[in-house]
């Protein structure tokens, strides 16, 4: 089980470890600096943050010592030329950098291999522990990316990036807005993977147009990779074979951000519902989590230890994260909140902290 | 010679051999056009680039850089003519209240 959690915010990245059994701040790296992401690679234990820096520009910063020292690395860049082409009727503008949004380790036997997922909607490789990084240009270069839109933000970005445990050519991107796409040798070509989810935002003749899909987060079972959960702009799909299954019965509200997904367990997952989507606060002012053990069939609405009064704690699809082991959970909030579960969510403690807005949450 | 002033807020950045990290970091770079004095500092604290230009070499939006106590505004093409004595401040645009 993991005993140290990041917490990437508004403010900064925390290092939250377990002591005698309690949760505590042990340290905080790039104080005062926004930190969108943190990402931990299993293969070589490094960590890389992504700061994005709002005079400055998007920063890859990596630690080879848990933190105590920081270098930075290369950033994803856009050629002069390439344009970001959008299907919601926007002008075309020149492509920049303006988040690394995802950022996930390759195979165990893709030694220095990195996936950066951006907003506008490139995604990047790098076989050089983020010393160097290249477009996938089979991705950039598809007619279908030019209708790809934003989701929240003025342009399309991939915000989940799932690599196949045991086969690494097998990838699937999450992006908001375009569905998910997927690859089955490395990247080389790709193939949309929504058919069968529901965009209740789009007209009635676009609403299964897969390409239009507004997924929130994507995330895959570890040892059952067949199975994927969605939290998506207007519900919850799960995916195991064939098409995408829409699962309506999450309590209290199908709408949110974030999901995960028990390790061995492909029918297990949680669920942070809010109440949608022009106002995104928790339901009733109550933070919960939504928990299925049976694939979807039925929901556990998780409460011991949150916030049961005038809570207006948003979780972002980032900021839900489960550890290897499937037992250990954590999520913080927009408002600074910060909650640990020890056993798949019956419980949780709050940590003693008022946090700058939480973006990312990871276990190292 | 230019004198370029990197405010504090770009010189915590930079390599600690630098100077202090709370504090304006000051080079003198020779130079006959803004763009050739930027190259010349770049080449000094090569990290720099990326924090003042995007990836197409335009300044940076939320950048400000003033030449002699005026802003630049072509942040595109930073080509403009400089004297043996100017002053060139490379600063954060302020933001917030």
């Amino acid at each position: 089980m993991s005993n140290t959690l990041l917490i990437s915010t508004r403010k900064g990245l925390f290092v939250v470890e377990r002591s005698h059994g309690e949760w505590d701040i042990a340290a905080v790296a790039f104080l005062g600096d926004n930190v969108a992401l943190t990402c931990v690679d299993p293969r070589d234990g490094a960590w890389y943050a992504v700061l994005d820096l709002g005079h400055f520009g998007n920063k890859l910063q990596c630690s080879r010592d848990c933190g105590k020292t920081w270098n930075e690395c290369a950033v994803p860049a856009y050629a002069e030329g390439e344009q970001v082409i959008t299907g919601d009727g926007k002008l075309p503008v020149p492509a920049t950098l303006r988040l690394i949004w995802s950022l996930e380790p390759g195979g165990v036997d893709q030694p220095g291999r990195l996936w950066a997922g951006t907003i506008p909607g490139g995604l990047f490789r790098s076989d050089d522990h983020a010393a160097s990084w290249q477009l996938v240009r089979s991705l950039w270069d598809m007619e279908e990316r030019k209708q790809w839109f934003g989701g929240g933000f003025d342009q399309p970005g991939i915000h989940s990036i799932c690599v196949e445990p045991g086969d690494a050519r097998m990838i699937r991107i999450g992006i908001s807005t375009a569905g998910i796409w997927g690859s089955n040798d490395d990247g080389a070509t790709w193939h949309q993977c929504a058919q069968g989810m529901r965009a209740a935002y789009m007209p009635p003749e676009r609403a299964h147009d897969p390409n239009v899909q507004d997924v929130h987060r994507l995330v895959q079972c570890r040892e059952q990779p067949h199975v994927f959960w969605a939290q998506h702009h207007n519900g919850v799909f799960r995916h195991d074979g064939g098409d995408w299954q829409e699962v309506t019965n999450v309590s209290p509200s199908v709408f949110g951000f974030a999901v995960a997904v028990h390790p061995r367990d492909a029918d297990t997952a949680w669920f942070v519902p809010a109440v949608k989507d022009e106002r995104r606060i928790p339901v009733d002012g109550k933070v919960v989590v939504a928990r299925t053990r049976d694939g979807g069939k039925s929901f556990e609405v998780l409460r011991n230890g949150l916030p049961q009064n005038n809570a207006y704690d948003l979780v972002l699809r980032h900021a839900l994260a489960i550890d290897a082991s499937g037992d250990r959970l954590a999520f913080g909030s927009t408002t600074g909140g910060a909650w640990i579960s020890e056993d798949q969510g019956d419980r949780w403690a709050m940590l003693d902290a008022r946090l700058p807005p939480v973006y990312a949450v990871t276990f190292a | 010679m230019a004198k370029v002033v990197l405010a504090s807020a770009l010189s915590r950045w930079l390599p600690a051999t630098a100077g202090k990290p709370s504090e304006d970091v000051i080079v003198d770079v020779p130079g006959a056009r803004l763009d050739e004095v930027l190259t010349g500092v770049f080449v000094r604290f090569p990290n720099l680039r990326d924090y003042v230009l995007d990836e197409h070499g335009a300044v940076r939006h939320h950048v400000a850089v003033f030449v002699d106590g005026t802003a630049i505004v072509d942040k595109r093409h930073p080509t403009q003519p400089l004297n043996e004595r100017s002053e060139i401040y490379v600063m954060q645009a302020l933001s917030g209240g």
